[in-house]
């Protein structure tokens, strides 16, 4: 889509240059107009985002100590030296890659599942649009805590229906081995309303014909799935992986409000430890190096992936 | 037209939005201003307590060219908001004249310069409980006086001890504290006869309860967390020592005494029949628990050393090296946390003295149980390690906690406390 509006803006202006000054004045007049009105955005958005940014570029070359904010000295790569031999980071970052191995197919699998379930459901839908999309419009706060209620040990409804059909109730967030399954399980309920959404956009525009054609072909529920809805669904698909894969690096909220991190660190996302080291050991230095670091790292994903896309579609 | 009134507004706005106010240091009425910064909302009992000093301390001063003003600045519960508001005005070097910081934070807050010393401007400081000078002590001078005083220690609930047999009359004191096998005894009984954890230690809290109530163990191993001098802990916390008291803790969770997944209010509701907890619980008790009838004991001791060890530490006012009025901020800070502020204070919020004088007043209003803390903290109240490596420093100890209740995976504690003392260590040599 991007692609065709860029072309379209290249034509307008070849078109408009051969025509002399009055045209270019009017160009002119057209970008300050233009320009005004970008203006504050532009500016809002490179005072909180883009000058930021390139701050803590530098400061991830720096000892900055967030108490002494004047006395920051260049240390070149120590940060990241140290960044390779700390054993709480590399689990972070096990941690966060486990997490999203997981929750990308669960949440998409569940957005998709629910979409086509709303597709053809014809009674109540809004009422089931607007249950399912809930969880997106809550804070991720109190969804966090209402989670924590659920799945308490000893109080908590869920393990009560588990005991209750004689399943011995389960440690979910007190078990190294589980924490992150189940926050992983609890966001992907949370996000999954907002993909489903777009999938249903992404199925509403698929044209009736093409399955009724499918049908007089003798194809099957199943077939038609597969070699109809699926294929025309990839312009969808595709936005959808990457912007629930970016999100998905980004998990803080839940494990900072649910775990704390723990236990033994099993939940400790690289946000939270970038956040941890910046704001509560003021090491704002060493927390820049990691953001750095795995801002790389997901730019490094992000391109791959768009690769591997555009190879796909040549 | 109608576009640059549209542009107009819009540029207004955000001015509007990105504009800050900056506090003006003359008073309308010519006076000079000191503003002072507290951790909590002007609706609670204590920020109503500080408000109400701020006033008094105005009224008192009324002749004089000089006005305090209280700002609220409520903190959440992970430590932040306050905290993210000290360092972004330490940023933009728009500190207030007077702050409140965690004790733990004075040698930070110390070291690097945002607050000053009291010493040429606080004369009085005989009258300070030992633990206070402790606590705000950074390299023999005195930066911080905290507002009152903690403590903790085991509330029992009476009937469910006499009910298990348990003469009440055996129990510890301050004088003649328990060793950890007759307390691992003691939860022993509790547990047969009700067939539940006996105690909440509050294992499930994973900030700075763990470290504030677990360290007195290690302390009365005569272990350490840091050296006296704050330079070392590898090869202080991963001492034998260290060992000893991690064990106790591992054996209370192993012989389900206690549980790292509490029933919530279990103490209160008379679920189980014991409770670690701070001072605070007192007041909770008397307001929404009046019908429990409940005793407090002291910290059991090493059998080893037999020496009780409790923990101490509360918030402080310190000044602010920024303050254009020092001797006035230093004033305020000495005000706040006086005889009155301090027996006011804890009437009101049910804490303990900081003051040899306000000791004198408080000990007499208080409760029994209130007295077994006050005894248990004048006599073996210990402060926490001081260091501006602290934040690392005490998610180490918890992170070793949280390890150690792990007992299947982490058999060797040994191996825990090596891990953890190094990650200390290499904290404190990139902070000194």
């Amino acid at each position: 889509m991007s692609k065709i509006g860029w072309k379209e803006n290249r034509t307008v202006y070849t078109f408009l240059r051969p025509e002399g000054r009055i045209k270019n004045k009017i160009l002119w007049k057209e970008n300050v107009v233009a320009y005004t009105f970008l203006g504050p955005a532009l500016l809002l958005l490179s005072m909180f985002l883009v000058i930021p940014s390139i701050m803590s570029v530098y400061y991830a070359f720096t000892d900055y100590y967030l108490l002494t904010p004047n006395m920051r000295t260049f240390v070149g790569l120590d940060n990241f030296i140290n960044l390779f031999q700390d054993p709480i980071f590399l689990k972070s970052l096990v941690n966060t890659l486990e997490f999203v191995v997981w929750v990308i197919p669960l949440q998409i699998g569940a957005a998709l599942g629910l979409a086509l379930l709303l597709n053809k459901q014809r009674k109540a839908n809004t009422f089931f649009k607007v249950a399912y999309f809930s969880p997106v419009v809550m804070s991720l706060v109190v969804i966090s805590v209402l989670w924590l209620y659920l799945l308490n040990p000893n109080e908590g409804i869920i393990n009560n229906v588990l005991t209750y059909f004689g399943i011995s109730a389960q440690p979910f967030l007190t078990s190294p081995k589980q924490a992150i399954f189940t926050i992983v399980v609890v966001s992907a309920w949370q996000g999954a309303g907002f993909q489903m959404l777009i999938f249903l956009a992404g199925l509403q525009n698929i044209p009736g014909d093409v399955y009724e054609a499918a049908q007089l072909d003798g194809m099957n529920k199943w077939q038609r799935f597969i070699y109809i809805t699926l294929p025309l669904l990839k312009p969808t698909s595709i936005f959808i992986f990457i912007t629930t894969l970016i999100g998905a690096f980004k998990l803080l909220v839940q494990p900072m409000v649910m775990t704390q991190g723990g236990p033994v660190n099993s939940t400790m996302t690289v946000v939270y430890y970038i956040y941890q080291t910046g704001f509560t050991d003021r090491m704002v230095g060493y927390a820049s190096s990691i953001a750095l670091l795995f801002g790389t790292i997901i730019g490094l994903v992000t391109i791959t992936q768009r690769k591997l896309v555009k190879e796909d579609e040549d | 037209m109608k576009k640059w009134l549209v542009v107009s507004i819009s540029l207004l706005l955000m001015f509007a939005a990105v504009g800050c106010s900056k506090s003006e240091s003359v008073n309308s009425d010519g006076k000079k201003t000191i503003t002072m910064w507290v951790h909590i909302s002007d609706d609670n009992e204590e920020g109503k307590v500080y408000k109400k000093r701020v006033e008094a301390f105005n009224k008192k001063y009324s002749s004089d060219n000089i006005k305090a003003k209280i700002e609220f600045i409520p903190r959440s519960g992970n430590g932040g908001g306050y905290e993210d508001k000290v360092n972004a005005a330490l940023t933009t070097s728009t500190l207030p004249d007077v702050i409140t910081l965690d004790g733990p934070n004075t040698a930070a807050y110390a070291k690097s310069g945002v607050i000053a010393p009291l010493d040429e401007y606080v004369k009085d400081q005989e009258d300070l409980l030992p633990s206070i000078k402790q606590q705000g002590t950074y390299k023999d001078k005195l930066y911080a006086i905290g507002v009152s005083e903690s403590s903790v220690g085991i509330y029992y609930n009476k009937r469910m001890l006499q009910e298990a047999g348990v003469d009440l009359n055996t129990l510890p004191t301050v004088d003649n504290p328990w060793t950890w096998d007759q307390f691992l005894a003691l939860c022993k009984t509790l547990k047969e006869k009700y067939d539940k954890p006996a105690i909440d230690m509050q294992l499930q809290s994973k900030d700075e309860m763990l470290t504030y109530a677990l360290t007195p163990f290690v302390w009365s191993a005569d272990g350490d967390i840091i050296s006296k001098d704050g330079k070392k802990a590898d090869g202080v916390f991963n001492k034998k020592t260290t060992v000893e008291a991690m064990t106790f803790i591992q054996t209370m969770l192993k012989e389900g005494y206690t549980t790292r997944t509490p029933v919530k209010q279990a103490f209160e509701t008379e679920k189980y029949s014991m409770k670690f907890s701070g001072v605070w619980t007192v007041t909770d008790m008397k307001t929404n628990y009046p019908k429990v009838d409940y005793g407090v004991m002291p910290y059991p001791v090493s059998p080893k050393t037999k020496k009780l060890v409790s923990p101490s530490g509360s918030w402080q006012f310190a000044m602010t090296q920024t303050s254009e009025n020092k001797e006035w901020a230093a004033k305020l800070v000495d005000w706040m946390t006086n005889k009155d502020s301090n027996v006011e204070l804890s009437r009101t919020i049910g804490a303990l003295p900081v003051r040899y004088s306000s000791e004198k007043v408080m000990v007499k209003e208080f409760s029994v149980q209130m007295n077994v803390f006050l005894k248990q903290l004048k006599e073996t109240g210990h402060a926490r390690p001081v260091t501006p490596a602290y934040p690392q420093v005490t998610r180490a100890f918890q992170q070793t906690i949280d390890d150690i209740s792990f007992y299947d995976q982490n058999k060797d504690i040994q191996k825990v406390l090596d891990t953890h003392a190094k990650e200390m260590q290499s904290a404190i040599d990139k902070a000194n």
